[in-house]
């Protein structure tokens, strides 16, 4: 009998019954994953198309929604000039973010990559901003840049004979210190992912180089950022998704220095508290799901962007 | 994978994310219509924008309502005023939550342009309630086309505060004018105090600003919303004076603590919310018999300042609509204000009825009563125009441009006329 006529042969019980063990085998599984499933649907995917669907709308949470069409995005790319702001001030921000917290996160782990006593100490103190309630960290760090003596930034000054500055509202400022806490915040986080990356470099390369004359410079170009880079891949592009959607540290930092969301002059501005003033604070909901898609296609974008680089270069 | 199965588990997936997608465009909330009276004893649930201390004072009004209405059950909660205006939002679009809010003066317009919340005049309480409140109050409350959805609760005024001993000792009145507050502030610049006067209560913003246009004798729009005014040499003179306090005489541009700085002399002079004359000799003993109030300094037209405050309004779906409104209304009798001022004083502060009369009531100062008395005949709240709520963000950053950036005024101004004339016609 040839293969084409076995094909050919219409199906038996025998080939039904076959699939049956089948589903029965998976079907606990399917089962099991049904109450995650129906929370994953409830929770996430349909708010998140009900969301693409409102970008189009003039919905305002109380009055039905009217199909806009493209209104909001048109409206958000040639007529917003708060968005404009708030594109620039995110784009500094997550660029030096980003770029110092990783930076920072290597050195640490570099420095501290150890099973000493010491080692373990440090990475346990600069880890502990990442377990610490953001809520409380933001508040202190408000009190830390208040433009009052007990202000502890203006302390400092004063100790080497500085006078008191308006940290939260000189606009110049706003950017940097975000920068700043986010940084001492997240750095922490990032070095204990370097650390486990460090730890999975076998050490007969670096003997290797020893022998061979390598200095530690070489032997840290040549082969601890290459053999690092899946993790610093995986380090970038969670700081960035995580920059990109900066809120709490806006929100409750500058919350008292104007009566804006995003400080005086709209310095401390990001795309997501200016989401977040749109949605509720104007009711202008279908505006503020327009503005939420467009933070997800401008982070898709850097995103993918960034994986190709990643990509590209270790192919060199 | 066989094809044909490919096949259906796209098109499983298609179908989903359609059926989806026309659930949701189906199932946003749309308002309720019905509203239906209830001749039943109501059960009202009642959140109050303001801190949990407030929940008592509130309690004390609503025990004398529930006492002289039996078997109705008044709850009340606080909501913070971060949370408050989302929460709210929030309420209105789900169609459930509280049947009585208090918010900011312009909630009341905003939630009722939305139709989130009921327009008051149906009970006839407006005509009844209007007569007792401070006309400058009564019209940011009243929307462009007559409705009134929310009535003002408790007022909220600028006062002008003062080192009482430090003025005295150099010789110098209370500042009754720009000019006697700027010859005052230069006095003590020159003995070497740095920052003497300060500005408090949104130090940056439009409500600061909105002091010294009324003094100067601008506004942002005429009376009847059809024209944007803030564009006239009154502003341009309002907001250089303004400017030139933090420019030229260092007033900070983050609001100071008031307190402490009254007390260690830094701060010798202030304008900043009533709120503060129960405050500082409380956390600030030492300041006692050293400090006293006075009306904002008058411009070159005159007196005037910004009000502020809560109104108190029902929410569209409420199945309670008339003891709502009869609730709010018993907050204006002579009983629950007397009710109020008790139980906020024995809480540590005062309460500011829009009664004006009854501010003589007060356990606070005379000079306190008088500023309060006098201040409340000449204050004004928001802007009532359309558009009025979404602009508010570009002019806060048009004026700070002037203060920190030296811009020109009267360009400002006119960028800030555009932007109300575009938001006024929609």
């Amino acid at each position: 009998m040839s293969i084409t006529e076995v094909r050919t042969e219409p199906r038996t019980p025998a080939v039904k019954r076959k699939r049956r063990p089948h589903l029965r085998r998976n079907l606990p599984g399917y089962l099991m994953l049904a109450p995650f499933l129906a929370l994953f649907a409830a929770f996430l995917v349909w708010p998140l198309l009900n969301s693409l669907y409102l970008a189009f709308t003039d919905f305002n949470g109380i009055k039905p929604p009217n199909f806009v069409g493209f209104d909001n995005f048109e409206r958000l790319w040639t007529d917003d000039a708060r968005f404009r702001k708030a594109l620039g001030n995110t784009s500094l921000y997550v660029v030096f973010s980003v770029g110092l917290t990783t930076l920072l996160a290597l050195a640490l782990a570099l420095a501290f990559r150890t099973t000493s006593l010491r080692d373990k100490t440090m990475r346990t103190i600069f880890f502990l901003p990442s377990v610490t309630s953001s809520m409380a960290l933001f508040l202190i760090w408000g009190w830390i840049f208040d433009i009052e003596d007990f202000g502890l930034a203006n302390t400092v000054l004063s100790w080497f004979g500085g006078g008191s500055v308006a940290w939260l509202s000189t606009p110049e400022l706003a950017v940097p210190i975000l920068v700043f806490i986010s940084v001492w915040g997240g750095a922490g986080y990032g070095m204990i992912i370097f650390v486990a990356g460090l730890n999975a470099i076998p050490e007969e390369l670096y003997e290797q180089a020893e022998i061979d004359g390598a200095s530690p410079w070489r032997k840290f170009w040549h082969i601890t950022l290459p053999l690092l880079r899946p993790v610093t891949t995986y380090v970038l592009i969670t700081s960035l998704i995580g920059a990109f959607q900066v809120f709490e540290a806006v929100y409750i930092v500058f919350r008292t220095t104007a009566s804006n969301v995003g400080g005086v002059l709209d310095s401390a501005l990001m795309i997501v508290p200016y989401l977040y003033d749109m949605g509720f604070g104007k009711f202008e909901l279908g505006f503020a799901s327009a503005i939420a898609w467009t933070l997800f296609i401008v982070i898709f974008i850097v995103s993918t962007v960034q994986l190709r680089l990643t990509r590209t270069l270790k192919d060199l | 994978m066989r094809p044909a199965r490919k096949v259906l588990r796209t098109l499983l997936a298609a179908f989903s994310v359609a059926a989806v997608l026309t659930v949701s465009a189906c199932t946003t909330a749309t308002p309720q219509t019905d509203t239906a009276d209830s001749s039943e004893p109501a059960h009202l649930v009642f959140w109050n924008t303001g801190g949990d201390e407030e929940v008592a004072v509130l309690r004390a009004v609503a025990d004398r309502y529930i006492a002289a209405h039996p078997g109705t059950v008044i709850d009340i909660q606080a909501v913070a005023w971060a949370d408050s205006h989302a929460k709210i939002l929030a309420a209105a679009t789900a169609q459930e939550g509280p049947d009585v809010i208090s918010g900011g003066l312009s909630w009341g317009n905003e939630f009722g342009a939305l139709g989130g919340m009921l327009d008051l005049r149906q009970f006839g309480i407006t005509e009844r309630i209007q007569p007792m409140v401070a006309p400058g109050s009564w019209h940011s409350v009243e929307a462009v086309d007559g409705a009134v959805y929310g009535v003002p609760m408790d007022m909220t005024l600028y006062l002008f505060y003062y080192r009482s001993d430090l003025l005295a000792a150099e010789n110098i009145t209370p500042p009754a004018t720009w000019e006697d507050l700027t010859a005052a502030i230069e006095h003590f610049e020159g003995k070497g105090v740095e920052n003497p006067f300060v500005m408090t209560w949104s130090t940056l913003s439009w409500l600061q600003y909105t002091n010294f246009l009324k003094q100067a004798g601008g506004d942002w729009y005429s009376d009847d919303c059809k024209t944007v005014t803030v564009n006239s040499p009154e502003a341009v003179t309002a907001l250089n004076y303004w400017a030139d306090l933090h420019r030229k005489h260092g007033a900070p541009n983050e609001e100071p603590d008031l307190a402490s700085g009254l007390e260690s002399g830094d701060i010798v002079m202030a304008n900043g919310g009533n709120w503060n004359l129960s405050g500082l000799d409380t956390s600030h003993p030492d300041l006692a018999g050293k400090w006293d109030v006075a009306v904002l300094p008058s411009g070159p037209g005159g007196a005037g300042s910004f009000i502020g405050g809560r109104i108190l309004g029902v929410m569209s779906y409420t199945e309670y609509p008339a003891q709502a409104a009869d609730f709010i209304e018993f907050f204006y009798t002579d009983e629950a204000v007397t009710a109020l001022q008790e139980a906020a004083q024995a809480n540590g502060f005062l309460w500011i009825s829009p009664r004006a009369e009854l501010v003589d009531k007060l356990v606070t100062t005379d000079t306190a009563k008088a500023a309060l008395k006098t201040t409340l005949q000449t204050a004004e709240g928001p802007p009532n125009c359309p558009g009025w709520d979404k602009s508010s963000p570009d002019i806060d950053k048009a004026l700070q441009e002037v203060v920190l950036n030296d811009a020109d005024p009267a360009a400002k101004l006119g960028e800030i006329a555009d932007l109300l004339t575009r938001n006024l016609t929609g």
